[in-house]
């Protein structure tokens, strides 16, 4: 059977019928105006370094970087100490926004279209978006929730989660030496980028 | 595809109407609850480092194991060949294929090996029971075909109801059989796999044309020509999306599975 339309059902019973439009609204907004300043920060970067530099602060007021460490080490998040998360978290950070700087190629400009968004659960809201970079189209998810505002807590790259990617790395981290394996090989990526 | 989701719709509707919609939605999402996972008081609570139950019920969400993968030590061994592979003999013959060869020329020939793979993708609708995306298919393959001059061109990307066909794919179909991936492989040379998607690669090639031309006339020089020339412009592609996958990874071989495992579900929901 084809999965789609069974997820399509789950997804659309997860729906409080009508409520969700305003908080959809509202997100949609916030996700737009930053979509609008990391391509206007892509656009103006001569060099990738100038680029992670011009993006890091755009993405700390977007993103919440805590949600996506703590769901990123999974439930060993609860043994780390509170400096080892607070380490944790900065790394991860760092990580992230070199990861997404990478994608972008100086000189060359990005065009998104946004679809329409859904709510999977109250206070989360997904919102699909067709990248065409390069001459070739990408589906971008984006995944927010609210608090403080809404802040982006996952981005999806043909159905690529980033937040999944290092799930896996994390926890064999973790398995292998616990919250300090974990801080360590964060370290070493941030220092020794490869 | 507008059909089936306005059906969906209606079924959502008509369970829930009934009562009968006690379907559990996705486990991992939370419940709502007064304290939302990421909100102030979570917060606070986390950089105090006492664990709060209700802040990190959340935790659970993204699944540290995608894939089976018994052959682990295998699969790194080629994993790590196949980046010497990808970093020291691919990536200079790629750049120098990208040096020599103008973008213009790189793309049209792209273009030409994609559109000349329509029976990969229309074999596999079929099988699939896919009809509509068959005939979708076919039309975009005829208009790139003759419009596109040998389908160099894309102008069926200019006409909507043809611009986005999801290309269909051996291994596709074995996921819509229900088939799974068995174990993650990495095969030499091609990188990512599983059990079920080297099958599928196997089918793939079969139905490639580029194929057939050094399965008939095998033996011949000029049919290198024919298979290097696919390969050759596949690369830059490909070594951008490991490239990609892998930078910036505590575990580049971890990164891969993830990416690969992630990508093919969503190739699969198509």
């Amino acid at each position: 059977m084809n999965p789609r339309p069974i997820i399509l059902l789950l997804v659309l019973l997860a729906l409080p019928f009508g409520a969700a439009s305003a908080a959809t609204a509202e997100a949609e907004k916030h996700l737009q105006a930053a979509v609008g300043e990391v391509l206007a920060a892509g656009d103006a970067a001569r060099d990738n370094e100038s680029l992670v530099a011009s993006l890091r602060p755009i993405l700390q007021r977007h993103i919440s970087f805590d949600t996506m460490t703590r769901r990123a080490v999974g439930p060993g998040w609860r043994q780390f100490a509170a400096d080892q998360q607070q380490q944790a978290a900065r790394l991860f950070t760092t990580l992230i926004i070199r990861t997404y700087a990478g994608k972008f190629t100086p000189g060359e400009h990005a065009t998104i279209k946004f679809n329409p968004a859904t709510e999977p659960a109250p206070g989360r809201i997904e919102v699909p978006t067709t990248l065409v970079y390069k001459g070739s189209k990408y589906s971008v998810i984006y995944r927010l929730e609210e608090a403080e505002g809404w802040k982006i807590t996952d981005v999806v790259i043909e159905g690529v989660s980033m937040v999944a990617n290092y799930r896996a790395q994390f926890d064999a981290e973790f398995k292998k030496g616990g919250a300090s394996a974990v801080v360590g090989a964060l370290n070493q990526s941030v220092e020794h980028p490869k | 595809m507008k059909s089936r989701t306005s059906f969906s719709l209606f079924l959502a509707v008509a369970l829930f109407a009934t009562g009968c919609a006690t379907a559990p939605v996705k486990p991992s999402t939370p419940a709502p609850s007064p304290a939302p996972a990421n909100s102030p008081k979570a917060a606070v609570a986390v950089a105090d480092g006492k664990s709060v139950k209700s802040a990190d019920d959340d935790l659970d969400e993204y699944d540290a194991d995608l894939v089976a993968d018994p052959l682990e030590p295998l699969n790194r061994a080629t994993f790590w060949l196949n980046h010497g592979l990808y970093m020291f003999v691919f990536k200079p013959i790629s750049k120098t294929y990208e040096a020599i060869i103008p973008k213009p020329v790189r793309t049209g020939i792209h273009n030409a090996f994609e559109n000349v793979k329509f029976p990969v993708r229309v074999v596999n609708d079929g099988l699939q029971g896919n009809f509509k995306r068959a005939g979708l298919e076919t039309g975009r393959f005829l208009v790139n075909t003759t419009a596109g001059v040998g389908g160099i061109g894309r102008p069926a990307d200019h006409i909507p109801t043809l611009a986005d066909v999801p290309a269909g794919d051996t291994g596709q179909t074995f996921a819509k059989w229900g088939i799974g991936h068995g174990a993650y492989l990495v095969l030499p040379i091609l990188g990512p796999s599983s059990l079920r998607d080297t099958v599928g690669l196997a089918g793939d090639y079969a139905l490639n044309p580029v194929s057939w031309v050094t399965i008939w006339y095998g033996g011949y020089a000029w049919t290198l020509a024919i298979p290097s020339t696919n390969t050759l412009r596949a690369m830059p592609d490909q070594l951008g999306i490991y490239e990609a996958a892998t930078k910036n990874a505590l575990d580049r071989y971890l990164a891969a599975r993830a990416s690969y495992i992630q990508y093919r579900r969503k190739v699969a929901s198509k």
